[in-house]
């Protein structure tokens, strides 16, 4: 009997320690079943953007979201058994710095089997190059000529984990054209107005123009151009509005559409201008740093503005996603700030990088096997929806981003958290040391998810 | 042939000034059937508003030009000299209570460095040390008092002694062992200092842009934002009152250092010593106390233009490309010239603002126009408006 007992101690702990590892995840989390073993092993996320320049509020944010999600996925079985880490480089926003860093991860021996960019420039310079040296790349939203070239029409081996910039403008002057809230005039204008380069410019194209007066929203054909650096705007804006623009729409992030909705409420232009931008526009760092400019109804500047919202938002609280994340936020003592649209992103992308390595070892047998041609295999043909927050799926590899938006307007909350505020006198307000107050951004989805118009040149 | 040499050297200036009188009749004439359609008004505002944005950049010039005229050093370090200074008051106007022993630390670091501005010397003066001393409680004091509604002065105090620390750690470490040298050296420097003190400024507040919300408060003072003007002659007129705030500002910097170097022998030694430093230190000028003295006063002027930016807009690691953008105010002004940096900067801010009102949709106001201006102004005096004209023995 004893050696019974033995025996069958012995092979619990041989089972224990010699199958494969499993993720003790929560239920929600569905991965692919692993079938092959990665214990030893370690999957490194390449990742090389501006983390300090001009995009840093979302790099760093996102770098806290990543740095959390890999403790936890480590802590959790990481991807089959292998160990989750993370390279990150500092481009500062400099083309030269993205080359020299390209450089050096692309003669790593071997070399990496996918890595994550950012800045839409970054993408359009290293397009050929990553197509050259067949290594993938995660971005999270792009040009079309980032993703597509020049024709807009040949899929690269960048992919995008958000829709188009051009086609995010579609969505919304398809959400004007219904306008199911009667905020728009009766005849919409946009005014397109950003920062210059790649990314500012990506939502104006003749397609985007041409699909958006197909919908009876015309966008002023001059934009206007601001830098980062800009000390005042108000002579952009009444370049617009004295055109008929009583819209802006700008594809600009952090002090962008702060920029601008403080520029509209000083100049008074409130009751005559709306306020719309690209998916990074409602985010939770645009609102705090409105609040040093507060409108006529006592409200930050930027209350009220319209844009993308492709992913659940941290308000979503009944989605599983949204609530282990917020958990995990709070376990790692994560501020306001940090709990933006980036944070979001870090952790979905290991969750999809998990899911993407599962399915690519799956297939190939073994890590080593693994390299950039049969990610992109696995690219191709996911269909996967990292922690229920967005779904990500490139048709077969046709396309190179996701094309599921809505329409959502950022808020603030009201006092008891019950909803909008509809004027500072009910906002929630949490006092600051410096004696002012925080406004809680709250952003609302005004329309269900739904593919976004294709704007890519030739497209419909 | 002769004689037209001997018209062309008798009317020289007279011709200089003719054709650059002709040119801009030639502009004006050209840009007319551009203003055929706007409003009186818009043409105001964008007069006033460009005027008061080359306020920031006048005042960022004058930093600049500081440096310049005491050393000879352009300095890429400003930008960042603009931001580290604003985060530094951001520090102490966004806590409720400074850490005493943190804030007696920097006080006391910044009294040593003053005192130790010229040599060791000072240190064995008991009247130095009494007044140090008095200095450090009584700031220390300052900075740790816990009053409602006091954090803008504690966080001008921290910001001004902060500013201080700056720039005399700048020109104590990095700049004061390269006297003798080549001046490119030094230029050199200060784009390492750049660099050190972007690190420095991302380790200690991150990269995340932060609201500064120093205007807040003018409201409740009766001091309407932003200032507007109903119904001029066929339209609106509204100025943002900060930026009236920083060109005040910068007119009152500008008056004090037009007569700091006018009226006050260290002002003079500066002048001296950026002319040559080993013959300023030769006729017995404190070359060492002078360059501490401009660096000081260029990381105050630094640390007030960062914090009006900062005010108007955000604090974020963009600021320092806004000191590049001074740059042509500067240079058309005069690398030399106080008056220079404020008439350069001014002119900046009005081509920028007319140029984006011309010519909607380009992006002529902050890239084409101004370096248009420059290259035209340089092209007739190549040492700027009021640069001084230098003469080279061979």
């Amino acid at each position: 009997m004893r050696k019974i007992a033995l025996a069958l101690a012995l092979t619990l702990l041989l089972s224990i320690t010699l199958l494969p590892a499993r993720a003790q995840l929560p239920d929600f989390i569905q991965h692919t079943d692993c079938e092959v073993d990665l214990t030893g092993e370690t999957i490194t996320i390449y990742h090389f953007g501006d983390i300090s320049g001009s995009f840093a509020f979302i790099t760093q944010p996102l770098l806290a979201g990543l740095a959390d999600a890999i403790a936890f996925y480590n802590a959790n079985g990481g991807i089959c058994g292998a160990t989750i880490a993370t390279d990150n480089r500092d481009t500062g926003g400099d083309p030269a710095q993205t080359q020299a860093h390209y450089d050096y991860y692309s003669t790593l021996d071997p070399k990496p089997d996918v890595m994550v960019l950012y800045a839409s420039a970054d993408a359009e310079l290293l397009r050929t190059q990553v197509e050259e040296d067949q290594i993938p790349v995660i971005i999270s939203a792009g040009s079309v000529e980032g993703l597509y070239g020049e024709d807009g029409r040949t899929p690269g081996w960048i992919y995008a984990t958000n829709p188009l910039y051009g086609d995010q403008i579609g969505s919304f002057c398809d959400f004007v054209a219904a306008d199911p809230m009667d905020m728009y005039a009766d005849e919409p204008v946009i005014g397109y107005i950003s920062w210059p380069g790649a990314f500012g410019q990506a939502a104006f194209t003749p397609e985007t123009i041409a699909y958006c007066a197909e919908q009876g929203v015309t966008i002023l054909e001059t934009p206007e151009i601001f830098l980062p650096t800009d000390t005042d705007i108000s002579g952009q804006v009444l370049n617009l509005t004295d055109a008929g623009a009583n819209i802006l729409y700008t594809n600009t992030l952090a002090s962008g559409p702060f920029l601008v909705a403080k520029t509209v409420v000083d100049l008074g232009l409130e009751d005559d201008v709306r306020l719309a931008g690209v998916n990074w526009a409602l985010d939770t760092s645009v609102g705090l740093l409105s609040r040093t400019s507060i409108g006529s109804d006592g409200l930050p500047a930027v209350n009220g503005i319209v844009g993308s919202l492709p992913f659940q938002w941290w308000s979503e609280v009944n989605q599983p996603g949204v609530q282990f994340i917020t958990e995990q936020a709070d376990a790692n003592a994560r501020e306001l700030p940090t709990r933006n649209i980036a944070y979001i992103l870090g952790f979905t992308l290991v969750d999809f990088y998990t899911e993407l390595y599962i399915q690519t070892v799956n297939r190939v047998g073994s890590l080593d096997a693994v390299d950039g041609a049969a990610i992109k295999e696995t690219m191709d043909n996911i269909d996967y929806s990292p922690l229920g927050m967005y779904n990500i799926s490139f048709a077969g590899g046709e396309l190179r981003a996701v094309t599921e938006n809505r329409i959502a307007m950022m808020g603030f909350a009201n006092a008891d958290m019950s909803g909008l505020a509809t004027s500072g006198d009910d906002a929630l307000k949490i006092p600051r040391d410096d004696g002012t107050n925080i406004y809680v951004p709250v952003l609302v989805p005004l329309t269900d998810f739904a593919p976004a118009p294709d704007l890519r040149p030739g497209g419909e | 042939m002769t004689a037209l040499t001997n018209f062309y050297t008798g009317y020289k200036r007279e011709l200089r000034w003719l054709l650059i009188v002709g040119g801009l009749v030639l502009a004006l004439l050209l840009l007319q059937p551009l203003l055929v359609d706007k409003k009186v008004s818009r043409m105001m505002m964008t007069t006033v508003t460009g005027l008061l944005v080359g306020g920031v950049y006048a005042l960022i010039a004058l930093g600049i030009v500081i440096i310049n005229k005491a050393s000879g050093v352009f300095n890429f370090a400003h930008g960042l000299m603009m931001l580290f200074g604003a985060m530094l008051f951001y520090s102490f106007f966004s806590v409720a209570q400074v850490n005493p022993l943190a804030a007696g630390a920097l006080v006391l670091a910044t009294a040593l460095m003053v005192l130790t501005m010229g040599g060791r010397d000072s240190l064995r003066n008991p009247r130095n040390l009494a007044l140090a001393a008095v200095a450090v409680v009584v700031l220390t004091a300052l900075l740790s008092v816990q009053i409602s509604g006091f954090q803008l002065i504690r966080a001008v105090i921290g910001g001004l002694v902060g500013a201080v620390l700056i720039g005399l750690c700048v020109e104590r470490f990095a700049i004061r062992p390269l006297i003798g040298q080549p001046l490119f050296a030094s230029v050199l420097m200060t784009l390492a200092v750049s660099e050190i003190m972007l690190g420095l400024t991302q380790m200690t507040w991150g990269s995340v842009e932060i609201p500064l919300q120093i205007f807040a408060g003018l409201n409740s003072l009766g001091i309407p934002t932003p200032i507007r003007f109903e119904d001029v002659i066929d339209g609106n007129i509204t100025i943002r009152t900060e930026l009236v705030i920083t060109f005040i500002l910068a007119l009152v910097a500008f008056g004090a250092f037009v007569a700091f170097f006018r009226y006050t022998s260290v002002g003079l030694a500066m002048r001296a010593t950026a002319e040559n430093q080993e013959l300023a230190r030769s006729v017995g000028l404190r070359v060492r106390f002078i360059l501490a003295i401009a660096w000081g006063i260029a990381a105050l002027l630094a640390m007030v233009g960062g914090v009006l930016q900062g005010g108007a807009t955000s604090l974020s690691l963009n600021m320092p490309a806004l000191a590049l953008r001074a740059f042509p105010a500067v240079l058309l002004g005069g690398l030399e010239s106080i008056g220079g940096a404020l008439v350069g900067g001014l002119i900046i801010g009005l081509v920028q603002e007319w140029a984006n009102f011309l010519f909607p949709g380009t992006q002529a106001g902050t890239e084409l126009a101004p370096y248009v201006v420059l290259m035209l102004v340089l092209v007739v005096r190549p040492d700027g408006l009021f640069g001084e004209k230098r003469i080279e023995r061979i």
